[in-house]
C-alpha cells in the first residue's frame, strides 16, 4: 500500500511532456501505402452492383478489397458470449447506415487512395430509413432488413432484458401519487484527439504486425483473427497508447480492414481517419428513450418502478446487449425501491452503430433516475436531497438483481455533496448513516426486501477473500 | 525552401500549400505536433514560428520560409526538462498526452512573453481553442500559472488536496480552458 496517497510520477509522464510517446500515426515504416475507404452515402440501400475495375487501374494504386475478398465477412462482437454474427465487415448485399464501408483502397498517398476510392462505382437502391429508435419497432415503420427484424432477440429466452421483484401491482394499487417521465439522451460522438488509426505491416514470416490504438488488445486481436480465419499467433499486436478512446476504440475499427489490404499488396498499409470520418461514421454512445412511472407515497417512499428502455443499437448489434444489460441493473439507481418491472429493448435503426462510452449503459440511466427523483420531489412538494437520503440504499437492501448492499454509499456522498455546496437539510436527515434500516426508515414495504440480518457481511467475506 | 526546425536548418521541396504540420511530421520526421482535427479547431499541432504560437495544420510551408520552427522537441530533454515541460509533469497536466505537444508550446510562447503574475482567468484566456477531450483542464491551467509564474519546484503530496488554490476559476460547462 506504499501507492496509496503518495505523489508517484507517471510511467508515462515524462514522455508525453517531451513529445517522445509514440502513437500509432507516428509510426514510421518504410513503404507504407495509405488507405482510404469507399462509404454508403445513403442510410439504407441495397447494392445493385460493385465495380473496382476503373479504381485498379489508377496509378499508385496496389490493393482494393471488397466483401469478397473477407474470408469470415459478417462478424458479431458478442459471439464469444454466445450471440450470432450479424455485421459484414465490409458491406455486401445492402447498406445499413450512412458511412458504412463498402470497400477500401490501399495507395502510394492518401490523395491517390481517395481518387480510387471516388473511381469505384456502386449502383443503389435507395430505400426509406429509420432514424428514431422511438418509433423503430411501430407497426408503420418503414420495412426492416436486419436479420432479426426490429428488436435483437438474444436475451436468453426473451427479446428483451427483463428485471422483476416484488409486486408492482400492489404497489400501484396503493401509491398515492404516480410520477411519470421521459428522458431521451442522445447520441454523443467520443471525440478523442487522436482520431481511429491502425498501421499492419506484412513480415517475411508471414505475420502481422499491427500498430493499433484499440483500448482493447486481445479482443481486437480475435477480431482480426476472425474475419482473416487466421490463428492468433499469426498476429503481433502493438499497442497500449491511446490518444484518447472513452470507449470508442472497443469496436475494432480500421485493423482488420488495413490487415486485408496489407496481405493483398504485401507492404505496410496505415488507415487514420480525418475528422470528419471519426464524427460522421465512428461509433457513438446509444441515444435512448426511456419512460419512468414511480408509484409514490406521500411521505416521501417510493413504493415502486415500472420502466420501459428502448437502446438504439444502431445498424447492428455491436455491446449493445451488454450495455442494455448493465442499464437495467443500474434502473433504481442508488435507491431501493422493492418491487420493480424494468422492460429493456435493443432496437435497430439506420443510424451508426453506437457502442461503450464512459459508463456503458449506465449514464443514460443515472440521468433517467436522477431527473426523475427530483421529478417526484418536486411533485411530492418535497426536498429533492431528503427524498434520495430517505430511499437510498442502506446496508442489507437488495438490489433488483437481488445484490445484497454490503457497503452502500448512497448516505455519505449525499450528505458530503450538501455539506460541501453549502445546502440545509433537516436534523433526522443530517444525522442519517448507511446502516442497516430500522425504526422509521423500515417501514412495512421495505421488510421483505431486505436481507437477513449479517447476510452482507456473509456475501462480503465470500467476494474478499475471507473478509481481510 | 529553407527551414530551421529546433536548430537545425532543413532543405525542404514541398510544394508551397504544404501544410507545416505535413512537413513537419512526414518529411522531417517531427511527430510531437498532432493531427487533432487538421482545421485548427484543436490546438494540438500548435508549434512556435519565430516564437508565435501557430496552428501548423493551417499554415502552408511556404508562408514560413526562412523562419525559425520549434516543437516540443526543441525545449528540453527526458533528463532536462524545461521549465514548462517541468510544470506540466509536475502538475500531472497530460493524461492521454496527445494535446499536451499543443499545450506546451502555447505555454512556452505565454511564458516567453514574460507576464510574470498571470492569473488564472488570463491563462484560461490565452489557452481558449486548446481542447483536451480527457478534460484535465484544472490541472492544464494549474501547469500553466506555475509555469509562467516561474513556480516548477516539485510540489508536496499535501498540496493535491486543493489544487486549484485560493484562486481558483470555476470552469464552466461548455468553455473549455
Amino acid at each position: 500500500m506504499k501507492a496509496v496517497g503518495a505523489r508517484l510520477p507517471r510511467y508515462d509522464g515524462i514522455a508525453h511532456v517531451t513529445g517522445r510517446t509514440q502513437y500509432v500515426d507516428d509510426v514510421r515504416v518504410h513503404g507504407t501505402l495509405w488507405c482510404k475507404a469507399l462509404r454508403s452515402p445513403h442510410h439504407s440501400a441495397r447494392i445493385v452492383s460493385i465495380d473496382t475495375a476503373k479504381a485498379r487501374a489508377m496509378p499508385g494504386v496496389h490493393a482494393i478489397v471488397t466483401h469478397q475478398d473477407v474470408p469470415h465477412n459478417v462478424y458479431g462482437h458478442l459471439e464469444a458470449l454466445g450471440v450470432p454474427a450479424d455485421e459484414p465487415l465490409l458491406a455486401a448485399e445492402d447498406v445499413r447506415w450512412k458511412g458504412q464501408p463498402i470497400a477500401a483502397v490501399a495507395a502510394e498517398s492518401e490523395a491517390a487512395a481517395q481518387a480510387a476510392v471516388e473511381a469505384i462505382e456502386v449502383t443503389f437502391e435507395e430505400r426509406e430509413p429509420i432514424l428514431d429508435v422511438r418509433t423503430a419497432a411501430d407497426p408503420d415503420a418503414p420495412e426492416h432488413f436486419h436479420q432479426w427484424g426490429a428488436i435483437y432477440p438474444h436475451f436468453g429466452p426473451h427479446n428483451h432484458r427483463r428485471v422483476r421483484k416484488g409486486d408492482v401491482e400492489a404497489a400501484f394499487d396503493a401509491a398515492d401519487l404516480i410520477v411519470e417521465g421521459v428522458y431521451r439522451p442522445q447520441a454523443i460522438e467520443h471525440a478523442p484527439m487522436e482520431t481511429q488509426v491502425s498501421l499492419v505491416v506484412p513480415e517475411p514470416s508471414g505475420r502481422l504486425t499491427i500498430y493499433s490504438c484499440t483500448q482493447a488488445m486481445y479482443f481486437s486481436m480475435g477480431v482480426v483473427a476472425a474475419h482473416l480465419q487466421w490463428p492468433l499467433n499469426k498476429l503481433k499486436f502493438v499497442g497500449g497508447t491511446v490518444g484518447g478512446g472513452f470507449g470508442g476504440k472497443v469496436d475494432t475499427a480500421t485493423e482488420t480492414i488495413c490487415a486485408l489490404l496489407a496481405i493483398q499488396a504485401q507492404r505496410p498499409v496505415k488507415w487514420r481517419f480525418t475528422r470528419e470520418e471519426e464524427f460522421l461514421t465512428s461509433s457513438t454512445r446509444a441515444p435512448w428513450h426511456i419512460e419512468v412511472r414511480d408509484a409514490v407515497s406521500s411521505d416521501g417512499w417510493i413504493l415502486g418502478r415500472r420502466m420501459l428502455t428502448l437502446h438504439d443499437a444502431g445498424a447492428y448489434a455491436r455491446f449493445s446487449p451488454y450495455g442494455l444489460t448493465k442499464h437495467a441493473f443500474h434502473h433504481t439507481g442508488a435507491y431501493t425501491i422493492p418491487n420493480l418491472r424494468f422492460d429493456g429493448f435493443v432496437l435497430f435503426t439506420n443510424r451508426v452503430p453506437t457502442t461503450a462510452m464512459r459508463g456503458f449503459g449506465v449514464t443514460s440511466v443515472s440521468l433517467a433516475v436522477e431527473l426523475h427523483m427530483s421529478r417526484v420531489a418536486d411533485q411530492l412538494g418535497m426536498d429533492p436531497l431528503e427524498l434520495r437520503l430517505k430511499n437510498a440504499n442502506r446496508i442489507g437492501d437488495t438490489t433488483g438483481n437481488r445484490v445484497v448492499m454490503h457497503d452502500p454509499s448512497t448516505v455519505p456522498v449525499t450528505l458530503a455533496a450538501a455539506d460541501a455546496a453549502g445546502y440545509e437539510l433537516g436534523e433526522a436527515y443530517r444525522a442519517m448513516t448507511p446502516d442497516r434500516r430500522s425504526g422509521d426508515l423500515l417501514p412495512e414495504h421495505l421488510v421483505a426486501q431486505q436481507a437477513p440480518d449479517g447476510e452482507h457481511l456473509a456475501t462480503y467475506r465470500a467476494t474478499n477473500g475471507g473478509g481481510r | 525552401m529553407r527551414l530551421t526546425v529546433n536548430g537545425t536548418e532543413h532543405q525542404v521541396v514541398a510544394p508551397a500549400l504544404t501544410t507545416l504540420l505535413h512537413v513537419l511530421r512526414e518529411e522531417l520526421f517531427v511527430t510531437s505536433p498532432k493531427a487533432g482535427c487538421q482545421q485548427g479547431g484543436c490546438g494540438a499541432c500548435t508549434v512556435l514560428v519565430d516564437g508565435q504560437p501557430r496552428r501548423s495544420c493551417l499554415l502552408p510551408v511556404g508562408a514560413v520560409e526562412g523562419a525559425q520552427v520549434t516543437t516540443v522537441e526543441g525545449l528540453g530533454a527526458p533528463d532536462d526538462l524545461s521549465g514548462v515541460q517541468a510544470a506540466f509533469h509536475e502538475h500531472y497536466a497530460a493524461q492521454c498526452g496527445f494535446c499536451t505537444s499543443g499545450f506546451v508550446m502555447a505555454t512556452q510562447a505565454l511564458v516567453e512573453r514574460g507576464d510574470g503574475d498571470i492569473e488564472r482567468e488570463e491563462v484560461i484566456e490565452a489557452l481558449g481553442g486548446h481542447l483536451c477531450r480527457c478534460t484535465g483542464y484544472v490541472k492544464i491551467v494549474d501547469a500553466v500559472t506555475a509555469a509562467v509564474r516561474g513556480d516548477t519546484s516539485p510540489q508536496d503530496a499535501s498540496a493535491d488536496t486543493d489544487p486549484q488554490g485560493d484562486d481558483a476559476v470555476t470552469l464552466l460547462p461548455g468553455s473549455p480552458a
